[in-house]
């Protein structure tokens, strides 16, 4: 495999350490976009925040810096106007949010339309650049990822039961809306930290796929989790593996690596014997002792 | 001797906005007691269990809970939802669920502890599903969910419990089991309100009835509320003429 033999060059070695990160960071992060259903809210956050990429770009200021300053304040924006769970509830939100996504996006074409070279760099914020990736891009995804990952564990039982009974949350006296606004500052943080890898258009496939592949094969947010973290840098290292040995974009190799999974999957659990190998796993489960975990 | 009130309504109103929702409700539920909220669909008894934690505001008059205001009685209040408002595709197991009673106990940033495993497992042997305890939650029956979301309010050693709508689309089996937990509760000490279409269910288990439909149109003992007058004041007169509603209200 090229990849292998390659692993000489630095610009390599910072890819692959990259996509590792940021797979486990979406792998994470995206159990909980499924759970709750917010796959269309990221897919609006992710193209929102392209503008933000744009501008900071315009302004010489640090990409990551400036699409997550942009990040911040559309949370906000998307908070204050549908609420974090908007999403879910019918049509009037979803136009919002559709809105939001599809002004954000044509904000940033029209901005990049204003320099010279801008579909050469449009492509690089549409689909990422992984192998550009600096060092300095590392230490900022490595820092997001502990940060995101240490909220995730700390806030471990109460997002689990925002996610699975948002009603009993609010009765139990949980500040259910700051833990929502929580989560979605999280998952901006994770968009943002994805744009070097598979760029903004991308970054929802790598934070939605894998935990949707994991959910067709677990009955617990736990292994639901390490199913997708795994799926996550397993799909970055195939798609790195690939890009390098025909020479297509990464961006693209890894996204489409993550389609495979979740295709794969959907095949493999509707065919008969998909449900058994389910049933039998769960089986043995049940069979030991019951797990009261958090 | 009365035993001591746990939930008082003082001419309580209710408004979504400027829209009233629920008007002068007035009344008392002691500990120890069961408590039927009755009445039509759209009559408000939701909106009074969300008053009573604090999620809606009391636009006039009062509510307390356990001496407090209910916001601030939330932690010693356990609210059941109707099971099926919850995703029977969620990847949660039986014990997840009921463990979750005791979150708030727990409090922040702490896993849950010996003390927790062990009330989250006797709550749901409370409810004769102890054998259930690894299964994943949607793979029970409506009837049995409902009794894991009670064994989670119970493992939350609440000293009121509020049931929304818990009898809808539930087996006799699981009603049965459901009925018997709710009274063990109160024979602890628990007050309960308990919502319910089942008029019939209200006037055989419960020691009162608030009788809604926007407005309060009786609180006290079922004989004394569940009357021919004051069930079509409350229902209208049609709704009387259909099904087993009749039949309670030509009985009595």
């Amino acid at each position: 495999m090229i990849l292998l033999t390659s692993l000489g060059d630095g610009y390599v070695r910072r890819a692959l350490l990259e996509v590792v990160i940021v797979g486990v960071l979406c792998g994470a992060v995206g159990v909980h976009v499924v759970l709750r259903r917010l796959s269309f809210l990221t897919t609006a956050l992710t193209h929102a925040t392209f503008p933000g990429v744009v501008i900071a770009t315009l302004l010489g200021l640090g990409l990551v810096l400036g699409a997550g300053v942009f990040g911040v304040l559309l949370v906000a924006v998307v908070a204050a106007l549908t609420g974090p769970r908007g999403a879910e509830h019918g049509r009037e939100t979803t136009s919002v949010t559709a809105v939001v996504l599809s002004g954000g996006f044509a904000l940033g074409m029209a901005l990049m339309s204003t320099q010279e070279g801008f579909s050469r760099d449009l492509t690089a914020f549409l689909v990422g650049s992984v192998l550009t990736v600096q060092p300095s891009d590392l230490v900022v995804s490595a820092v997001t990822a502990a940060v995101v990952l240490g909220m995730l564990a700390a806030l471990r039982k109460e997002l689990h039961l925002a996610a699975f009974d948002p009603d009993a949350l609010a009765a139990a006296g949980y500040p259910a809306r700051r833990l929502d606004l929580v989560l979605l500052l999280a998952l901006e943080a994770t968009v943002v930290t994805s744009l070097p890898a598979v760029g903004t258009i991308m970054a929802v496939a790598l934070i939605v796929g894998p935990a949707a592949t994991a959910r067709l094969w677990c009955s617990r947010t736990s292994t639901m989790t390490a199913v997708a973290i795994g799926v996550g840098v397993a799909s970055g290292v195939i798609g790195l593996a690939v890009s390098e040995q025909w020479n297509v974009a990464a961006g693209g190799a890894i996204v489409l690596s993550v389609a495979a999974f979740f295709m794969t999957s959907l095949v493999l659990r509707s065919l008969p014997w998909g449900e058994l190998a389910v049933a039998v796993v769960g089986r043995r489960k049940s069979a030991g002792r019951p797990t009261y975990s958090g | 001797m009365s035993r001591p009130a746990a939930i008082v309504f003082d001419q309580a109103s209710i408004a979504y906005g400027r829209v009233p929702a629920l008007e002068q409700v007035h009344g008392t539920v002691r500990r120890g007691e069961i408590v039927a909220l009755v009445g039509p669909n759209g009559a408000g008894k939701s909106t009074l269990i969300k008053a009573l934690l604090g999620l809606v505001p009391v636009a006039s008059g009062s509510i307390t809970v356990l001496g407090q205001a209910p916001a601030q009685a939330r932690r010693l209040v356990a609210y059941v939802p109707q099971a099926d408002t919850l995703d029977p595709d969620f990847p949660i197991s039986v014990a997840q669920v009921v463990l979750m009673g005791r979150y708030r106990r727990i409090g922040w940033l702490r896993p849950p502890g010996r003390a927790d495993r062990d009330a989250a497992a006797e709550a749901l042997a409370a409810v004769g599903l102890a054998h259930r305890a690894a299964d994943r939650f949607g793979t029970l029956s409506g009837g049995q969910r409902q009794r894991v979301l009670l064994a989670r309010a119970i493992a939350a050693q609440p000293e009121a419990l509020l049931l929304d709508e818990p009898f809808n689309g539930v087996d006799a089996v699981s009603q049965e089991a459901l009925l018997d937990t709710i009274k063990t509760l109160a024979a602890g000490g628990a007050a309960v309100v308990v919502s319910t279409h089942d008029l019939g269910l209200a006037q055989l288990t419960c020691d009162g009835i608030c009788l809604l439909n926007r407005h309060q149109f009786g609180f006290g003992p079922p004989a004394d509320v569940l009357t021919p007058d004051l069930l079509r004041a409350a229902y209208g007169g049609a709704a009387l003429e259909l099904g087993d509603r009749g039949l309670i209200v030509a009985r009595s």
